[in-house]
């Protein structure tokens, strides 16, 4: 499809402007003609009806939920409510400036204020930071926190342990924090070791990062030894929350003994991804670890009845970003909470581990299970038995697409022995049993075709608006901007 | 169910086929101790309608944010916004995607992507966009963690009139590092050039400045950048009025090697503070070591153009511990917002806001200081933010400006508490005003 620049026609315009320009201000009096740019940014000209053509042409050539089952492993793809939407777009939110002053945003405050009781009632948490803007800038929050705490306590900790099994996300940011990254093996029952847990917690280590149900969508039934090897040792239990949509009303991360828990509100919330955000990463704590949550906390003036907006004092991280959170993202949050409220939050999570146990059920005779036991809210297959005809998870990924439905995640985890091409199946509560069934069935016609046409996976796929993409040319021969183009065509004439 | 289709008949007959006899048994590895036995105490579900009363009252009790215009800006900008483009926003292909890794599913998120870059490009003359990194604040940080490791050094020299919360979080991600940060007072409402020569030296990894600056003020970047390079040290500028990109320099113009730009000015509402978007733009040899997600364009097996995620291997799901940063989920929706945005604006539409935007903001302070009731305080060059001098007392004009229904310009003193800036007031002006407005504003405040 044709860039919007080369739909350009010098002359088109798709702006307005009101009559009065202010004429006689003479710019280049006021601004020295050094700071001034003598030409004006070729950007492009277009008409508005161009780039509503233009942009409801691309957005076609995407596939969102609303378009069908998107079984993306720990990612959470549920539906997003339309009320949500319509809450946070109240005109008294949108507006709102983050530095008017705390009487003029009291209802903005409220709804922060009121969020954070319920995700601490929810998780079994102390007091939530509605500042990470993503699960991985919470993590980094997290591990700052955890880190402050210990430099507070004149405790030098320097490692973090971290499942082989993780995110690649919670390594990162460790990493980001100033931690040394420890890698603790997965048992074939995809669960922490607990040998090599206790062998590598100390007193110089500062925790484990966590998540549970793992990212295999296992839960961990070694959670209590693994609370106790690391609280002997005096270390902080971090819980990765991506994976929060198995435990609604079931089991709250504050009560297992978890010191940090990061939500993604994208996931687990309802609110939507975005094609790649925004969404919010909030973190919880325990009482303990207030102290070092970023600045400003939302707070309440009982006395004088009034929200505000509490600087955290000197043993807090600081601030890790610009104002207070993203708030329209927390809006969101807010109205599913209020909209399901604790009867239906539980059932979401019931019904998002049944509907993954009935697919690897049905699916399990045909993509072996890379652990063979009950899921949480996602199950992980494996395309190892299609191998030998030289299929790969990859080629399973996009026959998929064939049929309409977007696949489920195979790039990861991907860690030796057990989880080697992986499929790993999220099917959340949002998805009807019919649903399911249609995907199991195209599931099970796709493993016959591995077998009888293989080649017909191996070029997948076919009807999608674009064929395979070339990635190795993407990085060799790089074009990332519209001039890049115009330069390599100039190239190569 | 509210958002749940599966019937409870249907539940019962999945967990038959499953082999079960009740849910209980799929969680048998949840200790029974830790398993709640009781219902979350929460407030009971509301109806739809329910909720819309609740939450419309909620926001009832803000000021009526839409018919009170801002005269403060200071990072977030209330510029006017298309209805075209927020019409196109609503598309759910758009907003109920996950982050485009199946690329021939998600061919209108990675195009959006690099006509983003493309158009960055082009405002900043700089070669590598970055579209999305969460704001300007946690940009500016891995700016300067990017210039750490581009240099091995452990300097970094910060200009103080850089964003107060963009300075704060620079501090919170670089604590675990053990890096030397200095900072570079403020003259005349400008970044002290004189003692950066004193300071700059060959463990200087990056030099920080943003311009315009917190405090209104057109930075000599090129000046800036000359002195940096004489000690191969980067240059980095940040931008938080991404408007000004209209007709200032561009900053690839002016030596700088690193710019962090918030663009919540190019679309995007002001939300209490989120979410923005803030993009990283660098030179071509520098892309090993940028953070965040990048698109690329390819061809496809049938021959076509086609777009991708690219340079992969820098990324955290792929590098774990020894990725350039941890981004994952990052801000992609804005960048289809500012996308839409600016193709609207286009070529002269962009140039032609700023320029108004210029204009509008000095024709309030010659306005403002002929009044007698202000003073200017410093003699430099500013785009559409100017700090000014009150001569009367803030509480007052803040409840007159209230009164008529305007959002007071930005007590500065708080967030810098020298003495200087007790009645300093930092205004800011976009199009959203009229000449009617800005004289109306004027006079009630004489």
């Amino acid at each position: 499809m044709k860039l919007i620049f080369e739909k350009s026609i010098p002359g088109r315009d798709g702006f307005s402007l009101p009559s009065d320009l202010f004429e006689e201000i003479e710019i280049d009096k006021d601004i020295p003609e050094d700071f001034l740019d003598k030409n004006k940014k070729n950007l492009v000209e277009v008409s508005e009806v161009d780039v509503i053509r233009h942009f409801t042409k691309l957005s076609k050539l995407n596939y969102g939920v609303d378009d069908g089952l998107y079984p993306l492993g720990s990612c959470t793809m549920k539906y997003n409510p339309r009320i949500n939407e319509k809450m946070a777009s109240l005109g008294q939110f949108t507006h709102a400036h983050p530095l008017a002053s705390i009487k003029m945003i009291q209802g903005s405050l409220e709804v922060m204020y009121q969020l954070n009781l319920l995700l601490c009632e929810i998780t079994g948490m102390d007091q939530y930071t509605m500042a990470p803007a993503s699960g991985a800038h919470g993590e980094l929050t997290g591990n700052l926190i955890m880190r402050q705490y210990f430099v507070d306590h004149g405790e030098k900790r320097t490692k973090m342990l971290i499942p082989d099994s993780a995110h690649g996300t919670n390594p990162a940011s460790a990493a980001m924090a100033g931690f040394e990254v420890i890698e603790i093996k997965s048992t074939s029952n995809g669960t922490v070791d607990l040998d090599a847990l206790q062998n590598a917690m100390d007193e110089h280590t500062v925790g484990l990062m966590l998540t549970n149900p793992n990212t295999v969508g296992l839960y961990d039934g070694g959670i209590e030894s693994i609370e106790r090897i690391i609280h002997q040792k005096g270390g902080l239990l971090y819980y990765d929350g991506a994976n929060l949509n198995a435990s609604l009303g079931i089991m709250r991360p504050g009560d297992v003994g978890f010191d940090v828990v990061h939500l993604n509100l994208h996931k687990t919330f309802s609110t939507p991804h975005g094609g790649g955000g925004p969404g919010a990463g909030v973190i919880g704590v325990k009482e303990r670890l207030i102290p070092y949550l970023p600045t400003p906390i939302i707070d309440y003036n009982a006395n004088e009845k009034y929200f505000y907006l509490k600087d955290n004092g000197e043993k807090s991280i600081g601030m890790v970003r610009s104002f207070w959170g993203n708030f329209a993202v927390l809006v969101k949050t807010y109205a599913w909470i209020l909209s399901l409220g604790p009867e239906y939050l539980y059932q979401a999570s019931k019904t998002s581990i049944i509907n993954a146990n009935y697919v690897l059920k049905k699916l399990k005779k045909y993509y072996k299970p890379a652990y063979d036991q009950y899921c949480g809210h996602e199950c992980t297959l494996t395309g190892r038995e299609y191998k030998k005809y030289n299929i790969k998870t990859l080629h399973i990924a996009k026959r998929l697409m064939d049929y309409g439905i977007h696949p489920p995640t195979i790039y990861f985890p991907h860690f030796e022995p057990y989880a080697e091409e992986t499929i790993m199946i999220e099917p959340p509560e949002s998805e009807s049993k019919e649903n399911l069934d249609e995907f199991i069935n195209v599931m099970i016609q796709i493993s016959q075709e591995a077998e009888s046409n293989p080649e017909i996976l191996l070029s997948a796929p076919h009807n999608t608006p674009i064929g395979k993409t070339d990635d190795v040319l993407a990085v060799t021969k790089p074009i990332l901007t519209y001039d890049d183009e115009l330069r390599s065509i100039e190239q190569e004439k | 169910m509210r958002y749940i289709p599966s019937t409870e008949k249907q539940q019962v007959e999945m967990l038959k086929d499953i082999g079960v006899s009740c849910f209980e048994d799929l969680i048998q590895n949840v200790p029974k101790k830790f398993r709640l036995d009781k219902p979350l105490n929460l407030p009971p579900a509301l109806s739809e309608l329910e909720l819309e009363e609740k939450i419309t009252n909620l926001a009832k009790k803000n000021t009526d944010f839409y018919s009170t215009k801002p005269l403060i800006g200071a990072g977030a900008y209330r510029h006017f916004i298309p209805e075209a483009q927020k019409s196109l926003l609503q598309r759910e292909e758009f907003w109920t995607c996950y982050t485009p890794y199946q690329p021939e599913l998600s061919q209108g998120t990675l195009q959006s992507m690099f006509e983003f870059q493309s158009f960055i490009a082009r405002l900043t003359k700089m070669d590598v966009i970055v579209p999305s990194i969460f704001d300007g604040a946690s940009a500016t940080a891995e700016a300067a963690l990017m210039a750490l490791r581009l240099t091995h050094r452990n300097k970094i020299i910060i200009s103080k009139l850089i964003h107060p919360h963009y300075l704060k979080t620079i501090y919170t991600y670089l604590a675990p590092h053990h890096i030397e940060i200095i900072e570079l007072p403020c003259q005349d409402g400008l970044t002290q050039m004189k003692q950066l020569e004193q300071i700059l030296d060959e463990s200087t990894a990056a030099l920080i400045v943003q311009s315009p600056n917190f405090l209104g003020g057109i930075e000599n970047l090129s000046q800036f950048s000359e002195m940096v390079h004489q000690k191969k040290a980067l240059m980095i500028d940040i931008i938080a009025e991404s408007m000004s990109l209209g007709i200032l320099k561009a900053p690839g113009d002016l030596g700088v090697d690193i710019v962090a730009g918030n663009v919540q000015s190019f679309g995007m509402d002001l939300n209490l503070g989120g979410p923005y978007n803030a993009f990283l733009a660098t030179k071509k040899q520098y892309i090993r070591q940028i953070p965040g997600r990048i698109a690329g364009e390819t061809k496809d097996a049938r021959g076509n153009r086609a777009f991708v995620m690219t340079f992969r291997a820098r990324e955290q799901d792929i590098r774990r511990e020894k990725a350039t940063s941890n981004m994952c989920t990052n801000h992609n929706l804005n960048v289809v917002a500012a996308n839409i945005y600016l193709s609207l604006m286009g070529t002269e539409g962009i140039y032609q806001y700023a320029l108004l935007n210029a204009k509008m903001a000095h024709y309030l302070e010659k306005k403002l200081l002929k009044s007698g009731k202000f003073e200017k305080i410093f003699n430099y060059p500013y785009f559409n933010e100017f700090l000014i001098q009150y001569k009367g007392e803030i509480e007052e004009l803040n409840q007159i400006l209230s009164n008529h229904h305007f959002l007071p310009p930005l007590a500065v003193y708080p967030l810098i508490p020298e003495k200087k800036y007790e009645n300093a007031l930092l205004f800011a002006v976009t199009e959203i005003f009229n000449r009617n407005e800005l004289d109306h504003i004027t006079s009630i405040l004489s």
